[in-house]
Formats: structure tokens, C-alpha cells, sequence
């Protein structure tokens, strides 16, 4: 490989891509979307009308304390923890906590405490939503490692629930997931297939840079790109509330299984009208998981279809890790799913590319 | 005798043989065996479709032979491409040029892909006379300032050997024969220049020798001179003040008498030579136009 041909290639591309009117476009989307979700769906505390709380917390943690601060939210507490669920429903509050004896000190000593945390189905579900996300943001701000929240419906509705509990952060794991897929499975593919019709692909092709040269920077390109406009969509939701390292190796991951992705598109499709047309049912397969965590309440089949699109596995990280309960334990199995997936795909497209030729794309 | 400078060269810079390659039934070159001497201008002409492009493809290391053996700067095709790639430079039948950005910034990017210096963009930028609009986004250049650019592109490292695929090929009659200039200086400078035209004027301008190809076989080879001379008439046309048109043979003993006649009692209006153009010796060794 060579080293300053990729690098010329990745600067290139980079560079062109700024005053490529299509592909700004196209990256413009995910924060174009990330900016309205930040203006139409402000911080859940921030917009709170009046929200009535019921707490048993029998060591009077810092978490209780912080949620008393919180304006608009009126803090009730009872004697014991039977009579938490009664009390909820009889003071017509959105939620309840039954914090466990200890917790400050467990969560000091990085122990993971789990407290129950009781949702009111006969109050609105603005409300419920409203008390979820309260929760999960005052939990994030304690001091590491967070607490596990364990969810206990009051009055629900049979029907099966995802992880994350409010709409601010299933429409960001929709964003999220967009920048990370549609990025680079659009970018890579438009880098090569404008090479190709645009006939540049013959002077690269005579030039020091080989095929792999070729490949390699626009694989590099994409990456870069998908990485960055996450990072932008993360920072304009003042950055993530669930578990950072796991969240950004889910990304990593995610990203990178959509580079062989691209590259197959790139090399079978012969222009940009063929690529626009085709490459939309690959982007809406591996954004579908996306959608349904927001449809929720699948039937079975689906739900099982549904695993069997790697992208699941980030989205279900990422829900994982919005609500605090990423744990290592909890999501290897996803990351390894994810990183079989993009070894998969990057063999098949290794295999597809050394059929192509050198001489061609 | 090869070089605009007039250097003389016997090493082979290009040497093909029983070149063949075909796409399925289609035998696009067909056994062709050529050289090209280092300094030398060889021009390879025909008619669209004749295998011109598809010969370029193979010498450049794009397009894998179906037979035959080249040798492109001492180096074997196909088997030692990685190392040829430095040492040919090609201009596209297509202005295959990044439209977003600058002349500048094309060049830049080329001599980033060959590790050539910073200050040599600019050098080739005024050679081709693009210096003043070297900031400007290629999209906004003329057809011919873009040629001239892809010029500089392929001439950046000082390529030992010129591909020139169609260089003036729907250019100006103007702008094409500047390109045919700049193409006479960097020859000038020692470069081997394979050219591939259809236009017979521009081969006879620049060529040293020309390599007529026909459906994928080359019909003849030789200087532009020698063809024009061994497939031409030596003959003179002389028209008269009273309207009559007279044909006299060159070294015929009573033509040329008849000529002095004329010159010294005044009579002639205009005189002529009949000599062949290379498109009549196309013509005449293929059975049709090079524009067909």
C-alpha cells in the first residue's frame, strides 16, 4: 500500500466533498435533524409543567436531594416501600422511586445499585415520559459508576417495552444511527462511483495510487465523515447521557461495517443515478432496526427478522447505554455480533473487488 | 534523427510485439508489432473504432493484453505496472479533470500522488499558460485551457513517455494548434510522445513516424514524408492566365522544359504541388476515410 497515495486520496475527497452540493446535503440531514430535535424537544426538566414524584428513599440519597432542586417537581415520600405503587396512584404522580438503603455509599463504591422505578400508566403519557427522562438525566449526573434502574409499570398496557423510555432519545438513536449508516454506506459509494463517471478513475488508476490505494482512502474518507457528523449530532444533544465508551465503541463499529457495504455499491454501480436508486433499499434495511425501536410492539416474526440486521445490534447498545444499563456483560454479545458482521462484510467485499480486477472497479 | 531539438536516439522507449487483444469476438488490435525510439514523436492514426484507445489502454497498464509482449521505458507490461506508473504520463481521450477545484489544486493532487515537489505545480501552470487562472474551479475553464491542463497533469513528473490519446479532438482549430505546440516543446525536452489522432494534419505536424491502423491492424508504417512520397504523385499543377490547367511530372526531362517555358514567358497564375496528404494515402492504402 501506499501510504501517501491514500492520504493524497483522503485530502482530495475531503476537500471536494465541501463543495459537493449533494453530498453537503446528505450530511447536512443528520444535523439538520439533531438541530429541530434540539429546538422542538428541549430538556425534559427544562419544560416541566408540574410533575408530582413519590419517593421511598430511607438513606435520603443525593438523588432524591437533586430531584427536590428540580423546578416544577413536587417530591412526596412515604414510610415504606409497600406502600410506594398506593401512593402514586392516590397523589395522581407521574412516577415513583424506591431507592434502596445505602445507594450514596453503593454508588460511591462503584457497586451499581439498582433502584425500582415505578411509571403511572393512568397518568398522560407526556407526564410519563417526562418523569422517565427526569430520572434517567439525574441518574447520569451522579457520580460514576451510575445506578441500574429497574422499570415497574403501574396500570400498563400489555404491550412489550424497549429500554430507552422517552421520545427525545428514541428520535436521537434514530439520528445517531442515520449519520452513522447513511454516511459512510452513501459517501464511499458516491466517492468511487464519481470517480468512475466522471472517468478521474483512469488518471488515479495510471498514477502511483493502486486500486487498494484507491479503496483504502476512499474507505478513510467515509469513515472520517460518519464519525465526525455523529460527533456533531451528539454534541448538539449536549453529548450523551448513557455509557460513553461502550456508546462510542458501538459506534466504531457501526461505522466501520458500513465501509465494505459502500465499497460493494461503489463497485458494482456505474454512475450516481444508478447508485441514488439502488443503494436506498440497503440504507433502509439497515435503518429499519432504528424505526421499529420507535414503532415498537412488533409482532414475533419481525422482531426476529429484525436481528438479523447488524445495525440492530448498535441501536439495541445504544438503547442499552441511553438508559443507563450498559454494562459490559449486557453488550458483548451485541459487539461481538457487530464485529463478526463487519469481517463478514469486508471479506465479501474483498472477494467482490478481486473479481472486479485490478484493472477495473 | 528524432527530437524537436534534433537528438538522435536508437534505444526503443515503447516495443510491441504480435500485440492482440480481443472482447469476446471482437478483435480490437490484431497482431500489431511496432517500436517507438526514445525522443521520438510516434503518431498512431485511424478512424474511431480502429483500436487506437484500446492499444493506449494496454501500453499504460489499464487494459491486460489477450497476446502479444510490450515494453514500455525498458519495462514489461503486464508484470512491472507499479513501476511504470512513474514513468509515463497520459492525456485522456476525455477532460477527465476534479471540476470542483482549482487548476491549482488538480495539479497539487497529482503531485502529491507522484511525490513531486511544490514549486513544479507551478512551474507546468506557467508553461501551459494557466498561471493567472490557476485559483479558478476547472468547471468555469474553457475546453481549451482544460486541455492544456490535463497536458500539464500528464507532464508534472517529467514522464519518460507521452500518452496522448485524441489531444485536440473537438478543440478550436485555434486552440488545437496551441495544444500541438505545447506538445512540440515538452518533446522538445527528450520526452517520447505516443500520439493517437484521427486528424492527418496534426500527425504530419508533429510526427516523426506515423503507424496507420485499420480495424485493429496497422497498415503501414513510416515517416509522414516517405508515406506521402511512396503513395503520392510527383506532379506539379500549374494553372494559366487564359484559364488552361496544365499537370507536368516532377523529373520528367520535357515536363521540366516546358515548365522554364512557362515561368520565363509568364503564363502561369498559380503552380501546385500534387503531392499526396497523408489522408490520400490512407485512404488509398485502407479503402476508407480516417473520418468514417
Amino acid at each position: 500500500m501506499n501510504i501517501r497515495a491514500i492520504l493524497a486520496i483522503m485530502r482530495k475527497d475531503l476537500a471536494d466533498a465541501i463543495r459537493n452540493q449533494f453530498l453537503l446535503a446528505f450530511l447536512a440531514l443528520p444535523v439538520g435533524v439533531a438541530l429541530l430535535l434540539k429546538l422542538v424537544l428541549p430538556s425534559h426538566s427544562a419544560d416541566l409543567q408540574q410533575l408530582t414524584i413519590v419517593a421511598y428513599d430511607p438513606s435520603h440519597s443525593r438523588l432524591v436531594a437533586a430531584l427536590r432542586e428540580v423546578p416544577n417537581v413536587r417530591m412526596l415520600e412515604v414510610d415504606s416501600g409497600s406502600q410506594l405503587a398506593e401512593s402514586v396512584r392516590e397523589n395522581g404522580a407521574a412516577g415513583g422511586l424506591a431507592i434502596p438503603s445505602g445507594f450514596d455509599a453503593s454508588v460511591e463504591a462503584r457497586k451499581e445499585p439498582e433502584l425500582a422505578a415505578y411509571i403511572n400508566y393512568e397518568q398522560d403519557e407526556v407526564k410519563r415520559r417526562a418523569f422517565q427522562s427526569l430520572v434517567q438525566e439525574q441518574i447520569m449526573r451522579l457520580t460514576p459508576p451510575p445506578a441500574r434502574i429497574a422499570w415497574v409499570d403501574i396500570g400498563a398496557p400489555a404491550e412489550p417495552q424497549t429500554q430507552v423510555r422517552n421520545y427525545r432519545d428514541l428520535v436521537l438513536i434514530v439520528i445517531v444511527l442515520l449519520s452513522v449508516v447513511a454516511t459512510g454506506m452513501l459517501i464511499i459509494p458516491l466517492l468511487l462511483v464519481e470517480e468512475k463517471e466522471r472517468r478521474t478513475l483512469s488518471f488515479l488508476l495510471v498514477s502511483p495510487a493502486g486500486p487498494t490505494d484507491i479503496v483504502v482512502g476512499k474507505a478513510l474518507t467515509g469513515l472520517i465523515c460518519s464519525l465526525a457528523i455523529t460527533g456533531v449530532v451528539l454534541s448538539l444533544n449536549n453529548g450523551w447521557k448513557g455509557n460513553w465508551d461502550i456508546t462510542l465503541l458501538a459506534l466504531f463499529l457501526g461505522s466501520l461495517f458500513t465501509v465494505p457495504v459502500g465499497l460493494l455499491l461503489g463497485t458494482f454501480f456505474r454512475n450516481v443515478l444508478q447508485l441514488n436508486t439502488w443503494s436506498t433499499i440497503p440504507l433502509v434495511v439497515l435503518l429499519l432496526p432504528s424505526w421499529l425501536f420507535v414503532t415498537r410492539g412488533l409482532p414475533p416474526i419481525l422482531q426476529t427478522l429484525v436481528r438479523l440486521i447488524p445495525t440492530y445490534y448498535v441501536v439495541d447498545t445504544l438503547s442499552l447505554s441511553l438508559a443507563g444499563e450498559a454494562s459490559t456483560a449486557k453488550v458483548w454479545g451485541n459487539l461481538a455480533i457487530l464485529l463478526v458482521s463487519t469481517a463478514v462484510a469486508f471479506i465479501v467485499a474483498v472477494w467482490a473487488l478481486r473479481r472486479r480486477g485490478s484493472y477495473s472497479f | 534523427m528524432f527530437g524537436y531539438d534534433g537528438r538522435e536516439s536508437e534505444m526503443n522507449a515503447i516495443e510491441v510485439e504480435n500485440l492482440t487483444r480481443r472482447f469476446n469476438r471482437l478483435c480490437a488490435v490484431d497482431d500489431v508489432t511496432f517500436a517507438a525510439r526514445e525522443g521520438e514523436v510516434f503518431g498512431f492514426l485511424g478512424p474511431n473504432g480502429a483500436g487506437k484507445t484500446t492499444t493506449i489502454r494496454m501500453l499504460t497498464g489499464q487494459l491486460r493484453p489477450t497476446a502479444g509482449d510490450i515494453r514500455v521505458a525498458g519495462l514489461r507490461i503486464p508484470g512491472e505496472e507499479k513501476r511504470l506508473k512513474s514513468q509515463i504520463g497520459v492525456v485522456f481521450e476525455h477532460q477527465n479533470l476534479y471540476e470542483r477545484m482549482s487548476g491549482r489544486e488538480n495539479l497539487a493532487f497529482a503531485a502529491q500522488l507522484y511525490s513531486v515537489p511544490k514549486p513544479r505545480v507551478d512551474e507546468v501552470l506557467e508553461q501551459v499558460g494557466l498561471s493567472e487562472r490557476a485559483k479558478d474551479l476547472v468547471r468555469t475553464y474553457s475546453s481549451g485551457m482544460k486541455q492544456r491542463l490535463l497536458l500539464a497533469r500528464a507532464w508534472l513528473h517529467r514522464p519518460k513517455v507521452l500518452f496522448l490519446d485524441e489531444p485536440t479532438r473537438g478543440l478550436d482549430p485555434h486552440i488545437a494548434q496551441e495544444i500541438r505546440h505545447l506538445v512540440k516543446g515538452m518533446a522538445g525536452e527528450g520526452v517520447t510522445v505516443f500520439l493517437t489522432t484521427h486528424y492527418m494534419e496534426e500527425a504530419d505536424q508533429l510526427c516523426h513516424r506515423v503507424a496507420f491502423l485499420n480495424q485493429g491492424r496497422i497498415v503501414a508504417l513510416d515517416s509522414p514524408e516517405q508515406l506521402k512520397l511512396a503513395h503520392g504523385q510527383r506532379r506539379l499543377q500549374a494553372k494559366l492566365v487564359d484559364g488552361r490547367v496544365l499537370s507536368l511530372s516532377i523529373g520528367n526531362q520535357t515536363d521540366g522544359q516546358r515548365l522554364s517555358e512557362l515561368v520565363a514567358s509568364g503564363e502561369i497564375l498559380t503552380l501546385h504541388s500534387l503531392e499526396a496528404t497523408l489522408e490520400d494515402v490512407f485512404i488509398k492504402l485502407t479503402g476508407r476515410g480516417v473520418r468514417e
